[in-house]
């Protein structure tokens, strides 16, 4: 087990090193100046030079790539272009927001999902199930903004129940913060409740057709006992697999949530930092979304061992 | 201990009191929701210093913690602002300030002479009508801690207006130690002398802002008006929330969670004008002027007839409506000099022609010996406005046959392309639509779109000697009534050598609460902040 975990220890070092590489290439590929935006619409092109000149952006590219790698080394994960401050500083501000949509968003949607999907193979191709299918294929459907959109139109505006947007921080107490989770979770929920659901259903009905549910049936253990006990737990494995990547994406992929509701994540400040090419956010977020993915990845292996102990590392 | 659900509530409700408490400590701080205004601004804030970047929200968040020696009132005319009295020699060549007593910046320091005198000769090296004007500055020194003399060497009418910031970059007076600092490099310390405090503490870069009232600010005595007179803050804090999606904004401005969004989009006019607690209020009453710049080192515009058959194709009205502006709030202009200055005028405009004259334009292509070459006109498409024109013109002239192509790109990308003085095979362009305050087209020695002066002038490159000759002469003109005539000979020249093409003017009003008063009209897209205040 633990040279298994080393292994991929050094293979998330060596996933980090490409993604690295890659997003330096790419980015100054890509046309875009930092100090034409930082200057502004109606600058000169004498005012962007000197600014340039300033920022560093006129050394040759593999002298930055260095500057850059030896930052990284030291632990120095670079200044903001325009604000000026430490990277980390701004990450870290942006993780607790990010986070806590990711948990909240997780939370609802296995629980939900899973629920549905068993009940759906429970009652396969009855009314319940056919309803459930509705609400999935709907839930993957529609886009996440017009869900939002219709929800704060509804519970916002309208009820005046919740509030349109923004995040308050837990610090500034559990009311607040929880409040003004509940619709952007609940928005961000309902794709990730479909697809959950789907997956689960789909792989307990395999399992309810084994011999060994046939014979637990027979051997009169109730339904609840056959689905969560026998069922459940064998059809877990795929289960697992989806919240797993789902809690990746959720991590750095929740851009659409967090614009209609105005929430400071991760997620939004990378697409700024994208818009005005602010080099060092972007690189710095990535590598450490990228190592993020590979620890997921492999929380999630060393998870299905326990739910199925013929997995071995 | 075993876990039964009492102990859990009793564990839950411990938790809950103790993340709780925070907030219960800060709320003794914090100022009260009827003492602070959430204000949604235009764009992101991004960098902090005045003399690096000419973005609105770098003006505004300068505006708001610094203080200017002059200030433009309502009429835009030049007013002392941390100025008590200032005078001119007989011989027009010495100017002698005098600083109002009891200013002192964020930090607790004193404002002094030797502040001031920095920061005028750090502006001087960082804007285009501070550069002209120091090319007449022969010392800038300071005589007491209160008295500061500016030595010319020639008489220059302009000096006030300029340092007033009347068309440039924002002349902040900052402390001595932060003006020191070279113009590329950027003052991040945020330390003025200005109405407002910036919380650095709670500074969320690409989310929030805050700025807390100067309870030790002591403004002018004379009635605000425009950025002049005086600078009374009602409320405790502002706070600029930056809100990237535009239905959002307006659906917290509806549920009160905002009080004021900067720019809302004008498709949601109706939805604001409906509701009975917002209202619409110009606070830009120069508004703004959309144009766009020709490349005229490649072809077809390197041949003037090309340039000026764009004169001819521009329908105003059609082109506004196509960028999306309100018909309300959208005026043509035909002068180079904008629309609400005291320079603007209708020499040589005989080209305008209300919906355009398509057939104009083709002749003139024509007469321009233009073969098809294609022409490639930029697109932003993170700017909607001048993405939609961009598309309309492309189209428009595809209707009198000109090989037009659109290249889209985010703003970025935009920026990095119009440098490009080449042709368009090697990744050059031929229009780009921009556009400018119109408050700033009274100065042409401040505004880069009033250049003619080849590879100097701003992107297009135009070069008219003549007109440049004529610009040199603006900063020594001495009366109104001089400047007016030399804007009528220089629009003359500059509507035929046409190195710009207005697409016209726009107001763009603020959506607000009706709980929100006491707004200051200006005349300029960078807005301020003090006067207003809650019911």
């Amino acid at each position: 087990m633990c040279t298994y975990i080393l292994r991929r220890m050094v293979s998330a070092i060596a996933v980090m090193a490409m993604v690295g590489i890659f997003i330096f290439v790419l980015l100054r590929l890509a046309p875009g100046d930092p100090a034409a935006i930082m200057a502004g619409r109606n600058a000169t092109a004498e005012a962007i030079a000197g600014i340039r000149e300033q920022l560093g952006l006129n050394e040759p590219l593999p002298v930055q790539f260095m500057l850059w790698v030896s930052s990284m080394l030291h632990g120095d994960f670079g200044t903001s272009i325009f604000s000026g401050r430490p990277v980390f500083e701004l990450v870290l501000q942006r993780l607790e927001p990010t986070l806590s949509l990711s948990l909240m968003t997780l939370a609802l949607s296995v629980t939900l999902g899973v629920s549905l999907g068993v009940l759906a193979a429970w009652r396969a191709g009855g009314l319940l199930d056919r309803t459930l299918t509705l609400f999935a294929t709907l839930g993957y459907s529609v886009p996440v903004f017009v869900v939002g959109y219709f929800l704060v139109y509804l519970l916002a505006i309208g009820a005046g129940w919740l509030p349109v947007q923004g995040y308050v921080q837990i610090e500034n107490g559990l009311g607040g913060w929880f409040a003004h989770l509940v619709l952007p979770t609940v928005t961000l929920s309902l794709p990730y409740i479909a697809l959950i659901a789907r997956i689960t259903r789909a792989s307990m009905l395999e399992v309810l057709s084994e011999d060994y549910m046939r014979t637990a049936a027979a051997k009169g253990a109730s339904a609840y006992a056959m689905l969560v006990h026998h069922a459940l737990k064998n059809a877990g494995v795929p289960i697992l697999t989806v919240v797993g990547l789902s809690f990746a994406y959720l991590i750095g992929g929740v851009v659409l949530t967090e614009t209609v509701f105005n929430i400071p994540g991760v997620g939004r400040m990378v697409v700024d930092a994208v818009n005005s090419r602010d080099y060092p956010i972007i690189q710095s977020v990535l590598i450490m979304v990228s190592g993020l993915y590979v620890l997921i990845n492999l929380a999630v292996d060393l998870a299905y061992t326990l739910i199925d102990p013929r997995i071995r590392y | 201990m075993t876990i039964s659900r009492r102990n859990m509530m009793k564990v839950g409700l411990a938790a809950g009191a103790a993340l709780s408490l925070p907030s219960v400590l800060r709320a003794q701080t914090a100022p009260s929701d009827a003492r602070t205004v959430r204000w949604v601004p235009d764009g992101i804030l991004q960098v902090f210093d005045p003399l690096v970047s000419t973005a609105n929200e770098t003006s505004q968040h300068s505006l708001a913690i610094y203080d200017t020696l002059f200030a433009l009132d309502s009429k835009g005319l030049p007013q002392p602002q941390m100025v008590e009295k200032w005078g001119l020699s007989d011989d027009k060549k010495t100017y002698t300030f005098h600083l109002r007593e009891g200013q002192a910046f964020h930090d607790g320091s004193p404002v002094t002479a030797a502040d001031c005198v920095a920061s005028v000769r750090r502006w001087g090296q960082a804007d285009a009508g501070g550069k002209v004007i120091m090319e007449s500055v022969k010392d800038i020194s300071k005589n007491d801690d209160r008295t500061f003399t500016i030595t010319l060497t020639q008489p220059l009418p302009l000096l006030i207006p300029s340092l007033a910031s009347a068309a440039g970059l924002y002349l902040a007076v900052m402390r001595e130690k932060d003006a020191s600092r070279p113009v590329t490099e950027q003052v991040t310390a945020n330390i003025g002398s200005g109405p407002f405090k910036f919380n650095e503490a709670l500074a969320r870069p690409g989310a929030s802002f805050v700025y807390d009232r100067n309870e030790n600010y002591v403004p002018r005595k004379e009635a605000p008006d425009g950025f002049a007179g005086g600078k009374v803050v009602n409320v405790d804090r502002v706070i600029w929330n930056y809100l990237a999606d535009q239905q959002t904004a307006f659906a917290a401005l509806q549920a009160g969670e905002v009080d004021l969004v900067q720019a809302p989009a004008s498709d949601l006019y109706p939805a604001i004008e409906s509701d009975p607690n917002l209202e619409l209020e110009i606070m830009n009453k120069a508004g703004t002027n959309m144009f766009l710049r020709l490349n005229c080192l490649q072809p077809p515009f390197n041949n003037v007839k090309a340039r000026q058959a764009m004169l001819h194709l521009i329908d105003q009205e059609a082109v506004m409506r196509a960028a999306g502006f309100d018909p309300k709030y959208i005026n043509p202009v035909t002068s180079i000099f904008g629309r609400t200055t005291p320079y603007s005028n209708d020499e040589n405009t005989g080209w305008y022609k209300k919906g355009g004259d398509l057939e104009g334009a083709k002749q003139l292509f024509q007469e321009a010996g233009y073969a098809g070459e294609k022409v490639v006109v930029l697109q932003t498409s993170d700017w909607p406005a001048a993405s939609n024109a961009a598309l309309y013109l492309a189209n428009t002239l595809r209707k009198i046959g000109v090989n037009a192509e659109l290249a889209s790109s985010d703003w970025s990308g935009f920026t990095a392309r119009r440098s490009n003085k080449g042709p368009v095979e090697d990744g050059g362009w031929s229009i780009f639509i921009s556009d400018w305050s119109d408050s700033k087209f009274g100065n042409p020695l401040d505004i880069p779109a009033l250049l003619a002066n080849g590879d100097d002038a701003w992107y297009g490159w135009p070069k008219n000697d003549e007109y440049e000759a004529l610009r040199a002469k603006w900063g020594d003109v001495d009366t109104l009534q001089e400047r007016q005539a030399l804007a009528r000979e220089m629009q003359r020249l500059s509507w035929d050598f046409v190195g710009t093409v207005m697409l016209g003017h726009y107001v763009s009003p603020v959506a607000r609460r009706k709980s929100l008063t006491g707004l200051v009209s200006v005349l300029s897209v960078v807005y301020p902040m003090w006067n207003m205040q809650k019911a």
